[in-house]
Parts: C-alpha cells; structure tokens; sequence
C-alpha cells in the first residue's frame, strides 16, 4: 500500500500540468511587447488583435490568407497601455500589425477585409518609416517589439495592398 | 412471416416436460455473511439467479433429478455442488465461498445478450463492481468507469481503447445499455452519464471491442452495461447525504473568486418487495458551485422500478427522470478576453462575451422488459422502450434547442440444445425522431435482426453469430450493414478451477452517423456548420488475443490484450470553402474521410498480497493510432489519444474502515482536432485520488479526496478538467 502510494506520488509529482504564463513568458514562442493606444475607440470596436506576415501582403487574399496565427486572438485595448503576446510558427516576420475589427463574423475569406483596419503596426527602430522585422524562434521570444494604435487613423486595406472584392 | 416465427419456435424449442421443482437457498462467505448479487445457475440450462442482499436466491422450473448448481460471486471463490431434487418438490442449497480476491468476477446473466454462467467470454470484460462504485463515493457512474484500465473520459465522452476521441459531444463509438437496453441519446447519439442516480446502478461491464454483432450501431469501440439494483424482499430505505469542498486555484493570479466553492447532494430511496411483487422508488438532487467561472450545476433526478415474478415469468419496469441546469464555461480565457492579469491564458475564467451561456436539459426514459423461461434448456425475453432528451444551450447571442425520443422493441430467444452449445436470435427496431433548430425535424428507423452461436468442443468455446442493421433516415432507402463476429476461448490449466484462459476474437462494428452529425447546422469557431445528409456509416474491424492468467504464487493474476482496430469511414469535421454568388466563405462539414488503424497493448494486475486486507491493481494500456485522410497521402495520429495510460489502485481494509487510493495517468494527446483554430495548450494528465471508510451498524461514512494534489490539466482545448474536490458521504441503510 505505501509502496504504490509512494509510486503514485512520485509519478504525480513529475508532470507540472497547466502554469500561469505571463506576457512575455521565457518559454513563449512568438513575439510580445507593449502597445500605446491613442484615439477615440469607435463604438462599434469588436477587438483589437496582432498579426504577423511573414513577406508583406499585396492583395487582400494575401491579407487573410498569410495570416499568423489564422485565428486571430485579442488585446485589451481599454486601456492606454496593454501588454500583447502572439505565437505565429518560428520564422521571420516583415510586417507585425495591431488590427482593429469592427462588430461582424469573420469568414476567412477576402471579404474579411470590409471589417478590419490597420491601426498600427511595428516600425524599424533605425527608420521610423519603416516596418520592422522580427525573427521568431524556437528559442526566447522577442521582446518590446512595442508600437503605438491610433483609433483616429483607421486604415483600410486598401491603403496597403490591393483588393478586388470586399 | 407468423409462419416463420412459429417454424424457428418449433425448431428451437422442443418440449422437454418432465418433472420440474424449485431450488432455494442462500449464499454466504465462510464467515456467515450474506453475499449479495452472487450468481447461482444450472449448469448446461438457461437457469440462473442473481442473490439479494440477505443472499437469498430462487430457481424455478429446475429439472428433477441430480442438479449440478454452480456459485459465483465477485472477490470470491466460485463453487460447485450436485443436489438431488424430487418433482414439484423444492430443496435448499447454502453456498459458503471462500474470499478470494483473485477471483475472476461471473459474467452477468441477466443483461449480457449471451448467457456464459461464469465461463470466460473470447473478448476483453471490465467490471465494475459494487464495492468499487461504493469505495470510490462518486456523484455520476463514468467517475468509476474511468478507472478502468483501456478506459479514458475525455470531457464526458467515453474511449474505450482510444474509440472515440473527443467531437464535442456530437457522437459516441461506445455504446451505454441500462439493462441491456440501449440508452445513447436520439439525436446526438452521446451518453447521460447523469441519467440514472450512481444508488440505482448495482455493476458495470466493459466490453472492449468492436460489439456491434450484437448490439448494433455505436458499439463500434465497446459496449458499457449498467446493471439496475434488483429489488430485495421486504422493506428497505437508504439515505444518502454528501458535503464537500472544491479546491482553490494554486496559483493566486488565477484566482476567480472569494469564496470557496461548494457541492452537496441528498439522495433517498425505499423499495418493498416479495416473492411475486416488488418496486422501488428513489429521488435526489446535488449542486455543485463548480471548479471554475461559470461553472454551477444543479441537478435533480427520480427514478422508479417495479417487478412481478410468476413461476417461469419475470415482468420488469423501469424508468427515470433527471433534470439539470449547468453554467457552460465554453471555453477559457485568453488574452484579451477577461481580466486577465497579464496573463497568456486564464484557465480558470472565461471569455466575458461568453458570461451568462447554460443549458437546460431533461432527460428520461421507461423499460419494461419480461422474459419468460419455458423449460431450463429455453427462455424467451423480450422488451419495450422509450429515451427522451431535451435541452436549450442559451448562449450570449443566440439559443439552441433539442428534442429527441428513442423508441425500441425487441425479441430474443435463447435455446440450449444441449449442455455444450447454447444459441441466441434476436429481432431489434428502434425509431427515433428529433425537433431541434439546430438539427432540424427528422426520424431514423432501424431495423435489426441477429443470431450468436457457443459451442464447446472439448475444452475449446467457440462462438460465432452476425447481425444485419437496416437503416433509414426520414423514410428514405435502406442502408444495410452486416456485422459479424467469431472468437474463441481455451483454458491454459484444465486442472484449475479458475485457472487462466486464452482468448482470440475477430469482429466487425458499425456506427450509424447521429441526426446531430447529418443535419447540424449552427456556428462554431466563428464558422458555420452545415449539414451533410450524405454521411454513410462508420465501420471497422477488430482483433483481439488476450490471455487471462491462473493466479500466479497465489497473490497475483494478469490479463493481457494485444488489440488491434482498422477503421474506414470515420466521420471528422473538415474546414472547407464553399464560393456562391456573394463570395467565396469558410465552414466547416462532417465528412466520412478518415482511415484509422488504433492498435496496442492493455494489461491489468491485480495483486492481493495481504489476504483479506489489501488488494492492489496496475492498468496500463499502449495505444498507436495512425490516421488518413481521404485523398492525402500523409498521415499521423488520431486526436485527443494519449498513447501511454496507466492506472494504479490500492485497498487496505482493517475490521470496518478500509482506506484505498486510485491514481490514473494519460501522456500528451499527440494531436487535437482544428489545430491551429484553437489553443494547442495541452499536458498530461496526472490524478491522484484518495478515500476512506468507516461502517458502523447501518451507517456508513465516505471520505473521498480527488485531484488530491490539485494538478491543474486539461484534456481538451481551452477546458479546465476537474481540480481538487473533498466530500464526505454518511449513509444510512435499512
């Protein structure tokens, strides 16, 4: 009997189970950083979430499509500041943006494209003008990849690829 | 048709009158006590009783003469004796068995299709036994059930070497019979784990493997049996009352509440019996606060059972009610979508848009089954049933309703025409129809007819049989599967009594696809779900070869299965674009597409190395599964089938307390179903339970600690599984 509990406790005591991860978690594989909202929110603001793109999209198909992760997550956005992790697959990214939704169903499809802007995204440190690039690895996550939200300069689509249908 | 029937009736039941009387008696253990639900049969008939629990026991229509009676009980030694019986006399036999934990457990009677009287079936059984539904105190029967070695719960869904996975509740590969009646629900074709109360259900057996030779669709991984209590003679009443606590998050950034979460549940039953009448009434309600965010659950529930007896006829009914209303903590919460204190993920909250989702269910259904022995070596059964469930999934956005009833007739027949072969044949037809706006309005027929053979040449049991379903849905054309099966059972010690056996099978199983799968249509992941009214059935074949081992240094038995399960057809949801006028849109459809192999290894132990104190058991099953998918060339493995379980149990009794411990073990699900759409956050599961007992005079007291050690897992995407939980149980038995 105290043999087996002995062997029970043991083989429980190995396995760590589910842990709190913090933004920025050490084990996170993906990229996190801080961002600064400004702007009036719209009111009909449905989310706020990060997308990376691994090559910088030229039509809106490339736009949902080559997005990462497919799925969208979502970042407070009530606040002035807010802290953000995403976990798109280990590569280099060239364009890492903050996406604002508006109330609707997402399809994955093109037409995705009337419900979304761009509302900022990541700029190269050495050249503001810029986008910045981050390389996810298997290893550390990149940290203060940070940028700032505008909700006064919603972007659509259009302003950075091109779109035959949405 | 009538002609035929009469012709079968006249081929397998031969008159054999003579000289008939009753044999009674009682079975005890050596020490005096009354053994209850012991079996006790003729030998070479259809004869057979179950004890109650003064041990007592009745055979009729027993032939005159020299009566070889047979005695079996679990945890005890089986027993042989030959008496004498005079015609239209009655004598008494008293069995006393010798403890023997090592004892192979008697294959129910009364509920299996095919009478074995305490021989070895040629497939893998599990019981669950009394006394482990009473050790382990749980408030729903699958709690004891997933602790069988082969057996996972995944979320409420039953895996029986690895069957089914997890489809969010939309089907089940096993199927669950009250009685031998067939009990998945109409439309989704799941199982309601909390429609019978844990105080009505005496046993379970666990058939593994394909069993669908005799049970149709759904048994296509297994078959679960749960035996209803019988109702003893004279007056009894139970009490049954149960307080505990659920355990905290531990860690405090997890933390979702004040206050200490609580559960509680009261249960009562009477019953009143005789030689000829008996019935039984009971009733209960339990509440739990739940382990995490929106997770309350309140749950009521009554059930009755009646029996008549006459000399040679057993006329049973049965039913049960149960209502619930349960928060749904739909899926946990990610960043962004509560408070979430900087954190990833809070497995304990869920997404504020989802706040205020719970579904209302009822569920009920009434048995009536009769069987009637004509003459020792001819019995003939037959049954009427009704299954209804209902529910409303209120969510933030929208609700959703079901409603489905089940209806089932059946006949059978059992013929022994001689002492080494008995043969039964069975007509089955079940309808069932669904209301639901989600599902839509629908019926499906099926129709059934079956026929098993044993025969024992030597010390050799061979058995063989197949079953013919035809199935129609909303009135349209027949779809027919015929699945048969064969397998064998040898003894490795022809000297032993209860020496080891081997065992081979090879069958074929089915499951029908539910009305949920063929017609849903709702919104899931963001996406729609729409409706496939093309799906075709689910099959597959299954092997076997187990070995059941002679105890071994008189402290030790084994039992080994190497299984292996090809499947073709399983149903899976697939994303797929669909382009019409306005565009090109993403949704996602139940297609039959995937090819399964599942194969492995499940072996149990059971050790008893302190004699009437201390019993230990050891499960470990290894699973392999290798999934494709229609049209692609790769391939990996199933989701949501962990490949290493192991489960470890430990009783100590001392005098009137008895401590035991259970702990179970799943490695990492290799895959999930849509990754990439969901979390992939998944661990292994690692749970350690602990209980005691004290029993004074007629009362009882329970202590049980599950997830004593508060492992914090999840055995589907963005679910929490249970954390810890403490309960005490004092019951109080007249």
């Amino acid at each position: 009997m105290r043999t087996i509990l002995l062997v029970a406790l043991v083989i429980a005591g190995c396995g760590g189970g589910l842990q709190p991860e913090p933004i920025c978690a050490p084990s996170l594989v993906g990229l996190c950083g801080t961002l600064r909202f400004q702007g009036t929110i719209p009111d009909n603001t449905d989310d706020v979430f990060i997308a990376a793109y691994a090559t910088f999209p030229q039509t809106c198909t490339d736009l949902i499509a080559n997005r990462r992760p497919l799925i969208p997550g979502s970042v407070p956005y009530t606040d002035s500041v807010a802290d953000y992790s995403v976990e798109p697959p280990p590569a280099t990214y060239h364009w890492v943006v903050a996406v604002w939704k508006k109330q609707g169903s997402l399809t994955l499809t093109p037409a995705d494209t009337a419900l979304l802007r761009v509302a900022g995204y990541y700029r190269d440190p050495a050249d503001t003008t810029q986008s910045g690039v981050v390389t996810v690895s298997n290893g550390p996550a990149p940290g203060d990849i940070n940028f700032v939200v505008d909700f006064d300069n919603l972007r659509p689509a259009t302003d950075f690829v091109s779109c035959t249908a949405q | 048709m009538y002609r035929a029937i009469a012709a079968l009736l006249l081929v397998l039941a031969p008159v054999r009158a003579g000289a008939q009387g009753v044999v009674r008696g009682t079975v005890r253990d050596r020490e005096g006590a009354p053994i209850a639900s012991a079996t006790v049969a003729v030998r070479g008939t259809t004869l057979a009783a179950r004890t109650d629990p003064a041990g007592r026991f009745r055979i009729v229509l027993v032939p005159a003469g020299r009566v070889h009676l047979y005695a079996a009980a679990i945890a005890h030694a089986a027993a042989d004796t030959v008496v004498a019986l005079t015609g239209g006399d009655s004598t008494t036999v008293d069995f006393a068995l010798a403890a023997e934990p090592l004892a192979l457990p008697p294959v129910d009677v009364i509920s299996s299709r095919v009478p074995h009287f305490g021989e070895r079936p040629s497939t893998s059984v599990a019981n669950v036994t009394p006394e482990d539904i009473d050790h382990r105190a749980v408030a729903t029967i699958d709690e004891a059930i997933a602790h069988v070695s082969g057996v996972q719960m995944i979320n409420g869904q039953t895996n029986i070497r690895g069957s089914t996975g997890y489809v969010q509740g939309l089907n089940s590969r096993v199927l669950m019979t009250v009685d031998g009646v067939p009990m998945n629900q109409g439309d989704r074709g799941g199982i309601n784990w909390d429609l019978l109360a844990v105080d009505e259900i005496e046993s379970v057996e666990v058939l593994k493997g394909a069993g669908s030779s005799l049970y149709g669709s759904a048994a296509l991984g297994g078959v679960i049996n749960l035996t209803t209590r019988d109702i003893p003679d004279g007056f009894h009443s139970t009490l049954r009352l149960t307080g505990g606590a659920l355990g905290d998050p531990p860690h405090g950034i997890w933390r979702f509440r004040d206050n200490t979460g609580i559960l509680g549940s009261a249960d009562v039953s009477a019953s009143y019996g005789n030689d000829v009448l008996g019935g039984r009434i009971s009733g209960g309600d339990r509440h739990s606060d739940g382990y995490r965010e929106q997770d309350q659950d309140d749950h009521l529930h009554f059930a009755a059972k009646g029996r008549w007896h006459t000399n040679n006829t057993r006329v049973d009914v049965s039913g049960a009610w149960a209502s619930d209303r349960y928060d749904e903590p739909l899926s946990w919460c990610s960043r962004g979508e509560c408070d979430d204190q900087g954190q990833v993920y809070q497995p304990f909250k869920v997404d504020t848009t989802e706040l205020g989702a719970h579904t209302d269910s009822r569920k009920a259904y009434v048995t009536a089954p009769t069987r009637t022995t004509l003459s020792p070596q001819f019995a003939w059964s037959a049954r009427g049933s009704w299954l209804r469930t209902d529910f409303t999934d209120v969510r933030r956005s929208t609700s959703e309703y079901g409603l489905s009833d089940r209806y089932g007739l059946a006949g059978q027949i059992e013929d022994r025409p001689d002492s080494t072969r008995t043969v039964v044949v069975g007509l089955e037809g079940t309808f069932s129809d669904v209301t639901s706006d989600i599902f839509g309005k629908h019926t499906q027929s099926e129709f059934a007819a079956y026929g098993q053979s044993e025969q024992r040449a030597g010390t050799v049991r061979v058995s063989g049989g197949a079953r013919v379903d035809f199935l129609a849905v909303d009135g349209g054309s027949l779809t027919a599967v015929v699945s048969p099966r064969i397998g064998l059972s040898v003894p490795t010690d022809h000297h032993a009594r209860d020496g080891g056996t081997l065992r081979a099978s090879i069958g074929r199983g089915f499951r029908s696809p539910t009305m949920a799968e063929r017609f849903v249509r709702t919104v899931a992941l963001g996406f729609e779900v729409i409706p496939n009214p093309t799906l075709r059935p689910e099959t597959a074949w299954s092997f076997e070869l187990g070995h059941t081992s002679a105890p071994l240094l008189r402290t030790l038995r084994l039992d080994a299965a190497l299984f292996w399960t090809e499947a073709r057809d399983l149903i899976e949801p697939q994303v797929i674009q669909i382009t019409d006028s306005t565009g090109t849109h993403v949704k996602i459809q139940l297609q039959n597409v995937v090819r399964a192999r599942m194969a492995g290894l499940d072996a149990s132990v059971i050790a008893a190395p302190i004699a009437g104190h201390l019993t230990t058991t050891l499960g470990y099953m290894y699973l392999s599964t290798r999934r494709q998918l229609a049209g692609d060339s790769t391939s990996g493995p199933l989701a949501f089938r962990p490949p290493h379980q192991l489960t470890l149990g430990a009783d100590y009794t001392l005098g009137a307390a008895a401590v035991g411990a259970d702990y179970r073990f799943a490695s990492r699900p290799e895959t999930i179903e849509l990754e990439g759409f969901v979390d992939p956050r998944r661990v292994p599961m690692s749970v350690l339970d602990l209980r005691g007992s004290w029993t004074r005079g007629p009362v009882e007291l329970r202590l049980l600690a599950t997830n004593v050690l508060n492992y914090i897992y999840n055995m589907v995407p963005e679910t929490l599984a249970p954390v810890r939980a403490v309960t005490v149980t004092a019951i109080w038995s007249h």
